[in-house]
């Protein structure tokens, strides 16, 4: 790495010769230790998966969660160091709880990613913090404006998406979600088709363990985020694993 | 060493630092001495080629005539004048205050101020005081929007009118504007009108009265004509009352002369020039 | 003292009530929701005392250009409340990239009316339409509360017309149905109140934005007049 040793990397409040902010660029290296994230934006709905490693047998199943509540109507997945993810999701939450405090309404999912964008680009300014470690992706359904998702990096900027990817296996999780077609998907079809990204980019050498773990937001929920219910949730992952199967069976046939 | 003194910048605006004091002094039996309060008549309205103010010129303090001939129209902009009823101190400083502040943001944007700005201006200052500053205005200018007159109350709610009166007077000049105001006045008509309302106010509010003063705004310059009508003209005397000469017989006459006993002259020391 | 006594009482004689008291909106306001928009109306007339200050006056007061709220009460407190959420909205409207919702507007009126209720005498409805849940009408009486109602009344003159209203409002009416049922229920509570009067102003909101209509004393609906 070229920054290591010219001093220009010490402090989020100063430029390299060349105009960069190496700690950003550190804090992005962090997210891309993580495992991987992905959120899909079909027609009806968002639906986030995630593949949530597992480093030891001790742990309680389900422990130590990635997708989150923000408000009733928004998802939140997250990448990078869980400590600092879960302190962007309590910013989240605050700020949707005051905009429902004040405005008597739910938060538009846009201006709440506005919001997390401001706040986390605040600590890419100043030498005494040290930038996020985390990326997130925001999702949200409502009938009117119909599924919105964004997804926020370390520097602060927010996009709105169709399909985003975060983690370790980002660029081949969008390689594959690039051959989908999903503006026209349910949600029940992107579950199916997070899942098995999930399943088709996880490392098996290198990461042994990992729990898939799924939410979804859209006209199927009411508009609600929630934890995908244990039916879906098995139907889905049943779906994964034999894609999984039958494209390492079609492998082994080109071979 | 740092030094311990600290400068003094006198703070500016309103000071309510005795109003503890003042209430203590009530209740000893010492009330505050009442503030001088213009009963007024003042009036203002659009016309053909700008807007038109006028206001009487009687102070009163309770019962007496304070001021005979007071000013009661203050400078805002150079396109924007006002006229103040209530409160005479309050309204000298409010007009101060907001004059300035409004110099100030013309130059900072440098562009004519909008009678817009000096209404909510004032309004915000006057609220935050909860109707405490005793100022009640008749706010006139012209600006890029057109002519404008607006009424401020002391409590800090405004009305945008094409004519308007205020003061104890301005039941009697509102009269005179209900029935003689119409669109598009020529000046000549206007100032007749004007005269007219301010007038009633004079002659018929006991707190209102004297003379009366004018301001015309237009496109082109502000004009203050003060007095535009002495109303009440000082009486003369009509006799003399003193008595010619001659008018006590002489009776008698005695003269007694002075006689000088002794003089004594003293000779005064000349000071020297201090020269420390 | 007795001299004193005579001078107080001729000078309070010298300033009538309508000189010192505050100018408050002695008001008929009233808004209805449509299928597809709200009518608004007020009467015009500001008095202080009891001197007619402004006859003219609009307390149809705009916050943003489809949410409009009507005024009662102190003019300096509701003139100021409207002001403020007029800021707060187009601030918001900005952040947000797009038309701010009537709840949201009336959840800002709301906060400033019960945060202040002691200092402040506002009555407000606020009315107007969006595009999630059409036309709107949020009643926010003296105390602070906030309620939405298929139709509301407010200011002195309302008292006098809710029998009125409650035998004539009828689930379902269209937009001249609801314009004629606001500037009757106004005209009868304008007749009855001494504090209300003038001209009726009356605003249509829809999606196309506001239309505003002005009713002349003597166009406005004639009832029993003894």
């Amino acid at each position: 790495m070229s920054s290591i040793g010219t001093g220009y990397d010490l402090s989020a409040s100063q430029f390299s010769p060349d105009g960069r902010v190496f700690q950003v660029e550190y804090a992005q290296k962090a997210v891309e230790n993580s495992g991987t994230a992905v959120a899909l934006r079909g027609k009806d709905g968002v639906v986030f998966a995630v593949e949530k490693l597992v480093t030891s047998k001790l742990y309680e199943a389900g422990a130590n969660r990635r997708i989150f509540n923000i408000d009733t109507h928004i998802g939140m997945a997250v990448a990078g160091l869980l400590a600092d993810s879960r302190q962007i999701v309590e910013t989240a939450r605050t700020e949707a709880s005051n905009y429902r405090a004040e405005y008597g309404g739910n938060i538009p999912v846009k201006y709440l990613a506005d919001r997390v964008a401001m706040y986390k680009h605040a600590y890419t300014l100043y030498s005494a913090v040290r930038p996020f470690g985390c990326s997130v992706a925001l999702g949200s359904y409502d009938e009117i404006d119909g599924p919105q998702l964004f997804m926020v990096d370390p520097s602060g900027v927010s996009f709105g998406y169709l399909g985003c990817a975060m983690g370790k296996a980002r660029q081949a999780a969008k390689t594959e979600m690039e051959k989908l077609k999903l503006k026209d998907m349910t949600c029940m079809e992107l579950l199916k088709e997070a899942a098995k990204i999930i399943y088709v980019v996880h490392d098996e050498v290198k990461d042994k363990h990992f729990e898939l773990e799924l939410g979804w937001v859209g006209a199927v929920t009411q508009g609600r985020h929630q934890k995908v219910p244990q039916d879906v949730y098995a139907e889905v992952e049943r779906y994964a694993k034999s894609a999984l199967e039958d494209d390492s069976d079609s492998g082994n046939d080109d071979m | 060493m740092a030094s311990t003194k600290v400068v003094n910048i006198p703070k500016g605006g309103f000071s309510f630092e005795n109003c503890q004091r003042n209430n203590f002094m009530a209740k000893q039996g010492f009330p505050a001495p009442k503030a001088v309060k213009t009963g007024t008549t003042i009036a203002g309205f659009i016309f053909k080629d700008g807007v038109i103010l006028g206001a009487d010129t009687r102070a009163t303090e309770g019962n007496i005539v304070a001021d005979k001939n007071c000013f009661k129209l203050h400078y805002m902009a150079p396109n924007i004048y006002c006229a103040g009823a209530g409160t005479a101190a309050d309204l000298e400083m409010t007009t101060l205050q907001m004059s300035s502040q409004l110099e100030l943001h013309r130059l900072n944007t440098g562009r004519q101020v909008k009678v817009a700005t000096a209404t909510r201006l004032l309004k915000q200052m006057l609220f935050r005081y909860q109707g405490h500053i005793g100022a009640a205005l008749v706010l006139g200018g012209i600006d890029s929007s057109g002519p404008h007159v607006c009424c401020i109350y002391p409590h800090g709610s405004t009305d945008s009118l094409p004519f308007v009166a205020m003061g104890s007077g301005s039941l009697a000049a509102m009269a005179f504007l209900e029935s003689g105001w119409k669109p598009d006045m020529e000046l000549a008509e206007a100032k007749v009108l004007m005269r007219n309302a301010i007038c009633g106010g004079i002659f018929n509010d006991l707190m209102s009265g004297s003379h009366v003063d004018l301001c015309i705004i237009t496109r082109e310059k502000a004009e203050m004509i003060r007095p535009f009508e002495v109303a009440n003209v000082k009486g003369e005397r009509q006799g003399s009352y003193r008595y010619p000469l001659g008018c006590t017989a002489t009776l008698s006459t005695r003269v007694i002369p002075i006689e000088i006993e002794s003089t004594v002259v003293r000779p005064v020391a000349e000071e020297s020039m201090d020269t420390a | 003292m007795a001299c004193m006594m005579s001078n107080m009482s001729t000078l309070d004689a010298l300033s009538p009530d309508w000189l010192t008291s505050e100018h408050s909106t002695g008001t008929s306001i009233m808004a209805v929701e449509f299928d597809g928009g709200v009518v608004i109306g007020a009467d015009s007339r500001t008095s202080t005392g009891a001197y007619v200050a402004n006859r003219v006056t609009d307390k149809l007061t705009k916050i943003t250009n489809h949410i409009y709220c009507c005024r009662s009460g102190s003019a300096a407190d509701t003139q100021a409340i409207a002001d403020i959420v007029n800021y707060h909205l187009e601030f918001h409207e900005v952040q947000l990239g797009e038309a701010p919702l009537v709840k949201t507007a009336a959840s800002v009126f709301q906060e400033l009316c019960y945060n202040y209720r002691d200092q402040l005498t506002a009555g407000i409805i606020c009315a107007g339409w969006d595009r999630r849940h059409g036309g709107q009408v949020f009643n926010i009486p003296l105390g602070g509360m906030c309620v939405r109602q298929p139709f509301a009344i407010g200011g002195s003159g309302s008292t006098y017309v809710f029998g009125f209203v409650d035998s004539n409002f009828k689930q379902g009416m269209n937009q001249d149905e609801c314009v004629q049922f606001v500037l009757k229920t106004l005209a009868l509570a304008m007749s009855r109140d001494g504090s209300s009067g003038g001209v009726v102003r009356l605003g249509i909101i829809t999606e196309d934005g506001i239309e505003r209509r002005t009713v002349l004393g003597n166009e406005l609906p004639r009832f029993y007049e003894g």
